[in-house]
């Protein structure tokens, strides 16, 4: 005899995000990098701030660190989000 | 009218593929979720299938009563365990809570979950022998839903959403009762402002639990040092930082607590003032390179006496206790809400 379930998932996915229009070029852009503010990061971030400029032509990178790397973006930190080209999310360890 | 997308298999065994095969499962056989039992889940609690039971922050993801009810069956929960499923899984969205840190850090905790008040009873519920491991059919079933929710509805399966390093079998199902009956003590929910004789549950975003034994004293100071002495073991080996931890006594140790006349109260204000590790105890531990020049800062596992969940609970012989650590200090605090109250409800 068969047998009749229902699916146990999420099946809806729509949600509050979706992924960016992407830029034509990072030339004279203003980036911003949000780091979760795990130690690990600094020099990761360091390094990829460098490679952005030097490589990619960024005109300025904004540095931002979470309070709480566990936690959602304070929204307070991304207050002048307006200014900038992209944002790009850091997870380190 | 249910909402779900509805699959049909030939037999049970060719279910149990079914939701091995989507990762649908914790690796356990899992009860179908029919409609008639789904349907009968939420009549139990009086809500239509679509009522929003909340949304989880970080996804925005509306988490509706036929969904919770889908993996509550699934998990074997009857109709009549429905209700702590809501109140858990509705107290685990709010917000001290930080359910998305809680359920996807390398930390790996799992959700504790303690049941007080009459349901206990009216469920089966024992909070006595055996009570942190699957002491009785309800406390497993309501367990084992939180985590088939997590998974299923927040994607919290290892490897996805769930990147715990190492986790502890209290993700399969931890969840307990407190054994009311044989303590005066206040029962935890009640301590914690939860209506008097109301029935609630607490959940905490807790590590696995860590027994202690002390069969050799009959002073509460004596049996709490021992308790102290496995909180700052969790100190120097796993995190320094503050926030909720929990003890839990059985009757063999309460029983002297109860001759000295102590109440739960005066516990939380012992540990509170002994739980307190110095930093340079990590040089004795392998941690040298992080102490600094704090090595004389002290460090309290609590941030005040209320951190500490006091849990009556345990079989009559042994003077087994246990301590249950936070996930990572006061990043999630302990929620406790009354069963059957709305979302925006305020206990």
């Amino acid at each position: 005899m068969s047998i009749e379930f229902l699916d146990p998932t999420h099946e809806s996915q729509s949600g509050a995000s979706a992924a960016a229009k992407r830029l034509a070029s990072l030339s004279g852009a203003t980036i911003a990098i949000v780091s979760n503010g795990k130690k690990g990061t600094k020099p990761f971030f360091d390094a990829f701030e460098r490679e952005l400029s030097d490589r990619y032509g960024v005109a300025r990178v904004v540095r931002l660190t979470k309070s709480n790397y566990s936690a959602p973006v304070e929204p307070g930190l991304l207050a002048e989000s307006g200014r900038w080209q992209a944002l790009i999310a850091g997870i380190g360890d | 009218m249910l909402r779900s997308k509805r699959h049909t298999v030939e037999d049970l065994a060719a279910a149990q593929e079914f939701f091995h095969s989507r990762g649908w499962t914790d690796g356990l056989p899992v009860v179908p979720p029919t409609p008639a039992a789904v349907q009968a889940c939420l009549e139990w609690v009086g809500m239509p299938p679509g009522q929003l039971i909340g949304v989880e922050p970080v996804r925005q993801r509306a988490i509706s009563a036929e969904k919770l009810a889908v993996n509550a069956v699934m998990a074997g929960c009857l109709p009549m365990h429905f209700p702590v499923v809501v109140a858990a899984f509705t107290a685990m969205l709010r917000e001290p809570f930080l359910l998305h840190g809680a359920t996807a850090s390398t930390g790996g905790c799992a959700i504790l979950i303690v049941v007080n008040g009459p349901v206990r009873k009216d469920l089966g519920m024992s909070g006595g022998f055996n009570a942190l491991g699957s002491s009785d059919r309800a406390t497993t079933a309501i367990g084992r839903a939180i985590r088939l929710i997590l998974c299923n509805l927040l994607d919290a399966r290892p490897g996805d959403v769930d990147r715990s390093t190492l986790g502890h079998p209290g993700k399969i199902s931890y969840c307990v009762a407190e054994d009311e009956e044989n303590t005066p003590w206040r029962p935890l929910a009640d301590e914690r402002g939860s209506p008097a004789h109301a029935s609630s549950v607490t959940v905490m975003a807790a590590g696995a639990p860590r027994q202690f034994m002390n069969e050799w004293t009959t002073r509460p100071e004596e049996i709490l040092d021992t308790c102290v002495a496995e909180i700052k073991a969790v100190m120097r080996h796993y995190s320094i930082w503050p926030g909720n931890y929990a003890v839990v006594l059985p009757p063999q140790l309460r029983a002297h607590f109860d001759a000295a006349g102590w109440s739960k109260a005066e516990v939380r204000e012992y540990v509170f003032r002994h739980a307190r590790i110095k930093r340079r105890e990590w040089a004795e531990c392998g941690k040298g390179s992080v102490v600094g020049e704090n090595g004389e800062r002290e460090y309290a596992a609590l941030r005040e006496p209320d951190d500490l969940l006091v849990i009556a609970a345990g079989g009559p012989a042994g003077g087994f206790g246990a301590v249950i650590p936070p996930w990572y200090g006061s990043k999630s605090n302990a929620v406790t809400l009354a069963i059957g109250a709305c979302v925006d409800c305020e206990v």
